[in-house]
């Protein structure tokens, strides 16, 4: 009873601060936070690195040269953009092919993550290629021998499958109730078709990420040059993807003072585990069965390059996650999930940098142009992510959750 | 294609003047100072290696990594022997420099509207019946011009005929074979001349894009499958609840 009574105080306290929030928010100008400040100063660089690439052109905009092609733009914001945006597809693929209806109340947060993920692989591609206007082109260009062609179609309808697979929460909202059942009973008959299409076109073009690098034979650091590169972009990208999905919901339980049954992250987190131990292991027969085994102990970069993504994508979290403490503990599994998430980021650095740096005669630093563009667009996603979660009904809702009724009310 | 044009540079009767460099830059209206690399406005060069002067230049493969890259099919391999490049495709994403053996390609990266540049083999010159400039140029004869198969036979007698060259020539199966062809007396690894996988290097994606089907169908076969039996056990459970709850209230 007494429990009862204090979640109670406690929910209309969490409503009190949110309609002072939303008084804030409403006046011209906002309260200056610690918060705020970071993101205007990211905003402010991201905009003069803008102005930099597009008005005085990649010179003086990033330290890209001809023996180093594709920079932090590539390794970053497509490799990682596209693989850590696979949430998506493998939670709805999860519930709605395989049956795993435990997995239901985090899949609009998943779907919402990825969305926004291959938004901000498309905005970054407006800065990565030479000319932008021109993206367009393969769509009426056509080379079928080309990875890249491929992976530009997976990427342009895996984005249009994400947005009809997203759109439910943004047309429920809509006051005009003819529309929004009719479009609601369209959409409820296709989805499946729609789910089915994109776990394809995403197991597609999550593993033909990798295949971009098998024409550099030669050039790829035997460390990574495998014929399986398919095989082990599709495979990683998976558990990197539900650990994004994972931060994001404790972010929003940590920061938006929302309650949700944290139950379902230790449900999510119980694939990443075997997952990365099936990846690290098939790397590692990959490796010793290439004769890349020498290189495994010499005492170079791309050796302790390799080392790293494989004690933080592999060996840690593993370690970790077998532990029912660390499953069932929302913050050591937030932090494992960054874990996972950084090791991720270093493998496809380590593919499209690391590995390339040998053969390419040039040490590459990416310019802080370059580093400016990409935090902005993440930024600009993170911020996308808080207000849709805010204002859509995105969020798990158990237990029920009174501060939605409050800001509906209020709104 | 099999019989295109080809050029043939023997590094031995090279004297290192740089005519074919200036025959290339004039030809493109760039600047002509001598540049040690090749760049957006030294579409050859000559390196210095020891004593020897090695020419620089797109090899021209039979099988380019760089035309099975391109994703709008900007970059082609002619029939006549070139590979040329369409500017006017080009959306500027850089993959054919990640995908050329042997770091070729070129970007403006200093322009505004930037694009691709590398040697074309002069091929509408070739075409109007004229010799590129840069084997036109050359005053010793290291490079000459000729139909890929005279080529080769010329490569082999020179090498066979004087025991200072090493026998192999370069292009004859790098990266699957070639339209230009080195042969030397000093070997291609002290020259600078990088050791090329032998295949075509668009053998190394086929593989992965010929499996795309076959993921699409198997995947979509099992996907159904299983979204099948996923369906059918949810009717089962409904039904059983039913006949359960039916059982309860009886």
């Amino acid at each position: 009873m007494a429990a009862k009574a204090d979640r109670l105080v406690e929910a209309a306290k969490g409503a009190q601060d949110f309609g002072k929030e939303l008084v804030m928010s409403t006046k011209l100008i906002p309260r200056i936070t610690l918060w705020r400040t970071i993101v205007a100063v990211i905003f402010a660089a991201g905009i003069y690195a803008t102005y930099a690439r597009f008005a005085l052109g990649f010179a003086q905009s990033t330290h890209l040269t001809d023996p180093q092609p594709w920079g932090l733009w590539v390794g970053l914001g497509t490799l990682c953009g596209v693989g850590l945006s696979a949430g998506g597809f493998a939670i709805a693929a999860a519930v709605y092919l395989l049956g795993f209806e435990r997995y239901r109340p985090v899949l609009r947060t998943a779907v919402l993550v990825s969305f926004l993920g291959y938004m901000s692989v498309i905005t970054g591609m407006m800065y990565e290629l030479g000319l932008p206007w021109r993206i367009w082109h393969p769509i009426v260009m056509w080379n079928r021998h080309s990875v890249l062609f491929e992976v530009s179609w997976c990427v342009m309808l895996y984005t249009t499958v994400l947005a009809l697979e997203f759109s439910p929460s943004l047309v429920e909202k809509i006051p005009w109730k003819g529309f929004r059942e009719f479009y609601l009973t369209w959409h409820h008959k296709i989805l499946i078709a729609l789910v089915l299409i994109g776990t394809l076109l995403s197991s597609m073009h999550q593993s033909f990420l990798g295949a971009l690098y098998l024409i550099t034979k030669g050039k790829l650091d035997p460390l990574w040059y495998s014929p399986y590169l398919t095989t082990e972009f599709y495979l990683s990208a998976i558990p990197a993807g539900l650990a994004v999905t994972i931060m994001a919901l404790y972010l929003c339980v940590r920061s938006l003072n929302v309650k949700l049954d944290l139950k379902i992250l230790s449900d999510v987190s119980r694939v990443i585990a075997p997952l990365l131990a099936l990846w690290g292991v098939f790397r590692i027969v990959d490796l010793v069965t290439h004769d890349a085994t020498p290189y495994l102990f010499v005492w170079r970069e791309e050796t302790l390059s390799f080392w790293l993504e494989m004690i933080l994508l592999v060996i840690a979290p593993v370690v970790l996650l077998i532990r029912e403490k660390v499953r069932s503990n929302p913050q050591y599994l937030y932090w494992t999930c960054a874990l996972v998430v950084m090791g991720f980021m270093a493998n496809r650095l380590n593919v499209s940098i690391t590995g390339l740096q040998a053969t390419s005669g040039v040490y590459y630093v990416p310019k802080w142009t370059e580093f400016a563009t990409s935090l902005a667009v993440l930024t600009a996603v993170v911020l996308a992510f808080r207000y849709a979660v805010i204002y859509l009904d995105i969020l798990p809702k158990n237990p029920p959750q009174q501060r939605w009724m409050v800001s509906s009310a209020e709104a | 294609m099999e019989n295109g044009r080809s050029i043939l540079i023997d590094v031995t009767k090279c004297i290192g003047c740089r005519s074919c460099e200036q025959a290339c830059k004039q030809l493109h209206g760039f600047p002509l100072e001598s540049e040690a690399k090749l760049s957006v406005t030294a579409l050859t060069v000559i390196e210095e290696r020891g004593d020897k002067f090695v020419r620089r230049m797109c090899m021209h493969c039979q099988d380019p990594a760089c035309a099975s890259a391109c994703l709008v099919g900007a970059l082609k391999k002619t029939a006549a022997g070139p590979v040329t490049y369409d500017g006017s495709k080009c959306i500027g994403c850089r993959y054919c420099l990640v995908a050329c053996p042997f770091n070729v390609p070129r970007y403006e990266w200093s322009k505004l509207v930037p694009y691709v540049k590398k040697c074309d083999m002069c091929a509408e010159r070739q075409l109007a019946g004229q010799q590129p400039a840069c084997v036109e140029a050359c005053p010793t004869g290291a490079s000459i011009v000729g139909t890929r198969e005279e080529m080769l036979e010329e490569a082999q007698r020179r090498i066979l005929g004087d025991s200072h060259y090493v026998k192999h020539i370069y292009g004859s199966e790098e990266a699957g074979g070639t339209s230009v062809f080195f042969i030397s007396d000093v070997p291609f690894e002290k020259l600078g001349f990088v050791a090329a996988p032998k295949q075509p290097m668009p053998v190394l994606t086929a593989n992965a894009l010929g499996d795309g089907p076959t993921v699409i169908l198997m995947g979509g076969a099992l996907l159904s499958g299983l979204y099948w039996i996923t369906q059918r056990r949810a009717e089962v459970a409904a039904v059983e609840g039913k006949e359960n709850l039916g059982r309860k209230s009886r």
